[in-house]
Parts: structure tokens; sequence; C-alpha cells
């Protein structure tokens, strides 16, 4: 037995001090109290005034001590589930677990055939879906894309449908506006049988996106109401940039991205309290020469760690960013920036990473970055995971039993640990070189792409329920039936 | 293949030494040839550990404990094997060349050799010309292999071929080298008949020097 023996699991990190945090906090909640938000809801602004809010017109303005209580009601740690029943396509939210996945409303897409860059097509969607389903280290699905080819305000109905029957790892949905949050919410109630077996196990997460900044848009805040009331999982997160649409500074950012984001957790909770919210959302810099959000910029790890220990720090899980970049294609940069973005997410335990899989600043998805995205994820867990000490992993006794220029090859203690010890590539080449050079040469961005197409060729996600089928069909039938009346 | 053979195959693939000598035993008792136990129940088995190796499915540690399976049954299978004459695959000769004194790496392409059916014969680490060309001379061996871990011993090798070349037994033998630092290109400028890049490798390349 050990007495008084502290154990590190996994490598740690931390960015800011309890002093710092404290700081941020206090400002988010100077912010709300004392700036307010304009919500352009009405029904939302009647809600937060009888939750305790001082409206005035659009401006909403929530007392720290209502804030608070908005934090204590949502939990930190909860699950969103396959829809399939499989355990290993279950996301559980919680401390020091960081799970990956694709971002959404890319409008490009790497052809999967071809490697061109062309727009996003309905047809891409499912290739997506079954990629993602198939990557190992890959746990929840978005599209990387907005669909072009179908009527523009069903973009995303169609993406849902697209993605529900091609993974059944759980999804992160975005939508237009109420009509497609119903739409959505049909299909995944009737795989799971009902609105109660629903919210027992919910199956996706609705990601809604407010303005920066301090504004709440209609649409936002209506597919917010939309999945408080049907007890969805939410993101509640928007994209500030920094120097443009936010301070310049990254704990400026931080705190006026929380503000926004909390605003959206005040009014869920007050609609259903305990509501799983995930805070976002994503920052970086606006580049100063090209006018862009940069998604490979340092500033963007930096800033999402300082809100992903903020959200920890209130108990909220927090919607992270990474394995994303500016390159344009599957280069140099394109593996830095997504790497090194990719580790210091993992490094923060931020608890859903999404936009692995950006290209072009969030203009192109390409799930060939995604692949070697998967194998950087691989290779970050197995340096989060760290070093187990104990009796057994400190082979005393195995080092005294093989001697001076003995071998551990033929130990029992070798083989019990060699598979889990060691982290086995899927992607990076180890041969020599006359094997490497047999192979045909290949870089990295040659066997990503074979990996795909491989994974394509082979990889078959489970089916969902011929009655669910049946749901999208008449789900889709109906969206083109109402945009056909409104036209 | 005959069930027995099938379990004797399969018992070498997952290493199991115990279950190997057991079915060798059983093999003999039921008057199985020696050499038929050997082609189509161990080497059989051991091929496919060298194809799995190839392919990523098995890793260093289990091939070990397959090659360990194949050697137990083989002490028990060699006395029948030279009563009915039979000839192994050939003989190979090995060792760490002088000033080295790395043994692992040399002693898995043994342990591999010896899986694919081969006779081995280990002269251990630090092995000056002299003692290679003696075991040439006592043992008329198919195969010499080398190895080096250091590219300051590497050198050794192409002495250890030149002395050979001057005892005048290069002819009878072919030369197969291999070692961290050792490549394709070291191997054609020291003349040796083909280097192996790891254990698996170096086994597939002593069956194509003797012609398998």
């Amino acid at each position: 037995m050990r007495a008084n023996y502290q154990v590190n699991s996994g490598v740690q990190f931390r960015m800011l001090s309890e002093d710092q945090l404290e700081e941020l906090f206090n400002g988010v909640l100077h912010v709300l109290e004392y700036t307010g938000l304009e919500v352009h809801h009405e029904e939302a602004r009647g809600i937060l005034s009888e939750a305790g809010a001082d409206v005035d017109e659009l401006r909403v303005r929530i007392p720290s001590h209502i804030v608070k209580k908005a934090l204590a009601l949502a939990p930190r740690s909860f699950t969103v589930f396959a829809r399939d029943g499989n355990p290993d396509h279950d996301v559980h939210i919680g401390p020091g677990r960081a799970h990956f996945g694709p971002g959404p409303t890319c409008p490009n897409f790497i052809d999967i055939e071809t490697q061109e860059r062309r727009p996003y097509l309905k047809s891409d969607v499912p290739l997506v879906a079954r990629t993602v389903d198939a990557l190992p280290n890959i746990d929840f699905c978005e599209s990387l894309g907005t669909v072009s080819d179908v009527h523009h305000e069903l973009g995303a109905l169609y993406e849902f449908a697209g993605m529900f029957p091609n993974t059944s790892k759980p999804i992160v949905a975005w939508s237009y506006d109420r009509f497609d949050s119903e739409g959505i919410h049909q299909i995944a109630v009737a795989e799971a049988g009902g609105q109660e077996a629903f919210e027992r196990k919910p199956t996706y997460v609705h990601y809604c996106e407010p303005l920066s900044p301090l504004v709440s848009t209609f649409e936002a805040i209506d597919k917010l109401l939309f999945a408080a009331r049907h007890r969805i999982p939410l993101i509640f997160t928007p994209c500030p940039i920094a120097g443009g649409t936010a301070p310049v500074t990254p704990a400026g950012i931080v705190v006026q991205a929380a503000a926004e984001s909390w605003m959206g957790l005040v009014l869920a909770q007050a609609v259903c309290p305990g509501l799983p919210f995930i805070m976002g959302g994503v920052l970086s810099v606006m580049d100063m020469s090209q006018m862009i959000l940069a998604y490979g910029a340092p500033e963007l790890s930096l800033m999402m760690a300082g809100v992903t220990e903020l959200a920890h720090y209130a108990g909220l899980p927090l919607w992270q960013t990474g394995g994303c970049t500016d390159s344009k294609t599957l280069d140099e940069q394109a593996a830095i920036e997504g790497s090194l973005s990719v580790y210091f997410s993992a490094l923060t335990g931020g608890d859903l990473c999404h936009d692995v899989g950006y290209t072009e600043s969030a203009m192109t998805g390409s799930v060939f970055q995604l692949a070697m995205m998967d194998e950087a994820i691989g290779y970050a867990r197995r340096i989060t995971r760290g070093i187990d000490v104990n009796e057994d992993t400190l082979a005393v006794d195995v080092i005294g039993n093989v001697g001076p220029n003995g071998h551990y090859l033929r130990e029992k203690h070798t083989r019990r640990y060699y598979k889990t010890e060691f982290w086995y590539p899927n992607l990076c080449d180890r041969r020599n070189y006359e094997e490497w050079a047999q192979m045909g040469s290949q870089r990295m961005s040659d066997r990503s792409i074979g990996r795909v197409q491989d994974l394509l060729a082979t990889h078959e996600p489970s089916a969902i329920k011929p009655e669910t089928e049946q749901v999208i069909e008449r789900v889709l039938a109906e969206a083109e039936e109402r945009v056909k009346e409104s036209a | 293949m005959s069930d027995i053979l099938e379990r004797l195959s399969t018992s070498i693939l997952e290493g199991d030494a115990d279950t190997a000598v057991e079915l060798v035993q059983k093999s003999l008792d039921e008057g199985l040839a020696a050499k038929t136990i050997l082609d189509d129940g161990m080497i059989t088995g051991m091929n496919e550990v060298g194809a799995r190796f190839r392919r990523g499915d098995m890793f260093v540690p289990e091939v070990l404990m397959s090659a360990d399976a194949m050697s137990e049954g083989l002490k028990l299978l060699r006395p029948e094997l030279a009563k009915s004459d039979v000839k192994m695959l050939g003989t190979v000769v090995l060792g760490t060349v002088k000033g080295d004194l790395h043994d692992i790496g040399k002693n898995l392409v043994g342990m591999m050799c010896e899986g694919a059916g081969f006779q081995v014969v280990n002269l251990g680490f630090d092995v000056p010309p002299e003692a290679f060309i003696e075991a040439i001379k006592e043992h008329q061996p198919e195969l010499v292999g080398m190895s080096a871990l250091l590219t300051t011993t590497m050198r050794a090798m192409g002495q250890t071929i030149k002395a050979i070349e001057e005892a005048g037994l290069r002819d009878k033998v072919k030369i197969m080298v291999g070692g961290a630092p050792v490549d394709q290109d070291f191997s054609d400028r020291i003349g040796s008949d083909g280097y192996g890049s790891n254990a698996v490798a170096a086994s597939d390349l002593a069956k194509q020097l003797v012609g398998d």
C-alpha cells in the first residue's frame, strides 16, 4: 500500500493561474452585467427578464448572480451516444477527455477522386461521414461543407440526412433555422424510438452561432429555444476575430466570447434546467494583411487554451478548435498548423475539438487533411496519456533478470506492454529506405489520400432502421414542399 | 494437410511451444515422416509468421515466441531427421564481426533462419575472420551471415570477406550481411551476396540465396 502518494495521470498542462482565471471570470460577469448584449428575439427577452435579467429594448444585461445560477445548473459531464448502441462510438464528455471531429459549412471541398477544389456537393456528405465513422481518432461527425447543389435553404437538412445513415458516431448538427432543426430532430427521434428515448440517450448536439460582438441573432436564439425545449445538448459558439470583431488581446477576446456564449447559457438553463451546454467559440486573429480569420495561427491555439481553461474553471465543457490550416493543399504547412493545434488542443483537454480537416482558412473542407490529422491526434493522445509508474512498470525485477548484455524481446513483461505502451502509426512511415522506395516513395500526402480511398472502399457503417429511412424521405419531401410554397 | 499438422502449424503461429512439442511427438508416434512434419507442419507455420510480420500484422515479440516454439519442436525432430538422412534447407554460419559486441539482432536472424528450415551455427559476437574461416571448413555451410551494429565495425565485414577470399573459400559460400548501419549499397561495395534489413528479410534472403 502507498500512503500520501500523488499520481499524475497524463501530461499536466496549465496556461493560466487560479488568480488569472478568476480575473477573466469576473471580466465576463462584468461585461454581462454592465454592458450586456443585444438579443434579437422578443420571446427570449421575455424569458430572460423573467429569469432576472435587466431588459432595455434590445439590450439585455444579466446580473452576475443569475449567470452563476445558470453555471451551477449546467452539467460538466454527460454522454452523447452512438445511434447504434456501439459503446466505442459514445462520446463521454468530462474532465480530462479531449474529443475530435471535423467542422461544418466550408463552401468548397477537395474532390476525393480527383483531388481538385470545387463546390461542396450533396454526394460528398455520405463520404465524409463514412470516413469519420472509420477513422479511429475521430470521435464525432460534421460534414466539412455546405451542400451547394440543393435549394439554398435546405443545405443543412440534406447534410444531416446524408450524415446520419453513414456514421453511428455522434453528430454535431447546425441548421439555418427552426424548420431545419425540427426536421433534423425528427430523424434522430425516429431512430431513438421516441422523444423520451432520445432524451435518455441523445445522439446529436445542436450547434448555434451568435454574432460578434455581443449580438444574439434571431436565428441563433430561435434554434437555441428549439434545442432547449427538446432537451437536445447544445453548443452556443460565437466566432469573434481578434482585432476585428473582438479585442486584439487574447484575454480580451476570451472575455467577450465567454459573455456571448453565456448569454445562451442563461437562456438555455432558464428554459431547460440542467440542459447539457457546451461553451464556444472559435477564437483567432484577423490577419491584418489578408483580412482573413487565420485558422493556422498560433494565437488560435493560445486563445482556445485560454477559453478552455476558463470554461473548465466555470464548470462547463468547451467546443475546442484544431487540426485546421490556412494552407490550400495537403502540404507541410497543413501538417505543421494542423498537428500543432491538435496537440495543443489535446493538452488542454478541450472537450469537443472541431474543425479538423479545414483548409484554406475554412473555405475548403478536406477529408485528406482529416485523415492526416487522425494520425496527429493518435500521436498527441499517446503523449497526453503520459507514463504509468507502478511496481510492474518500474520493471526493476525484469532489469535484474535480463542483466548486462541480455535482451528484453523475449520477456513476458515486453509482451504484456508493447502493444499498449507503444503507439503504432497508420500513416507515418518507418520503413527503411529500400522498402520505402520499393513501395513507390510515397509522401505523407500520398499515404493520407490512399488511406481515405482504402477506408471508403472497405468500411461499412452500421445501418439505420428502415423506418428512419422513411422518416428521412418524408422530412426532405416536406422541406422541398415548404420552399416551393414560399417561392 | 492432416489435422494434426494443421494444429502443429497453428501452435507455431501462436508461439505455443508446449503444444508444438506435444504435437511433434504425437506426429512421430503416429508414424508421420520427420520431413513431412517439418515441411507441412512447422515450416508452414513459420512461413505464415513471416508473411504476417511483413504485412505488419505480427510484431517482433510474437515472432520470437513462434521461433522459440519452432526451435523447441526441432530439438525433438532433429535426431529423426538425421536418422532418415533428410537434408535441412542448408547450413548458415552466423556471427557478429570482430570488435562488435552486439548479439541480439544476429540471434534473431538465427532464430528466423532456423524457423525457415536452416541448420544454424551461431558463432556469437566479436568473431575474428579466422573463426569464420574455421567454421566454413568445419561445417561446410551454404551461407555465411555477418552482422555489425556500429559504423566503426562495419569495415570488419569487408575485411572478413577479403580473408574468406584469400583462404580460397569465397566460391564455396554465399555471404549475407546486416545490421543497423548497413544498407544495400554497402553490401554491394564489400562484395557480399545480399543484405537483409531485418530478421525476417534476412531469412527470406537466405532462402533466396540457396535457391529455395
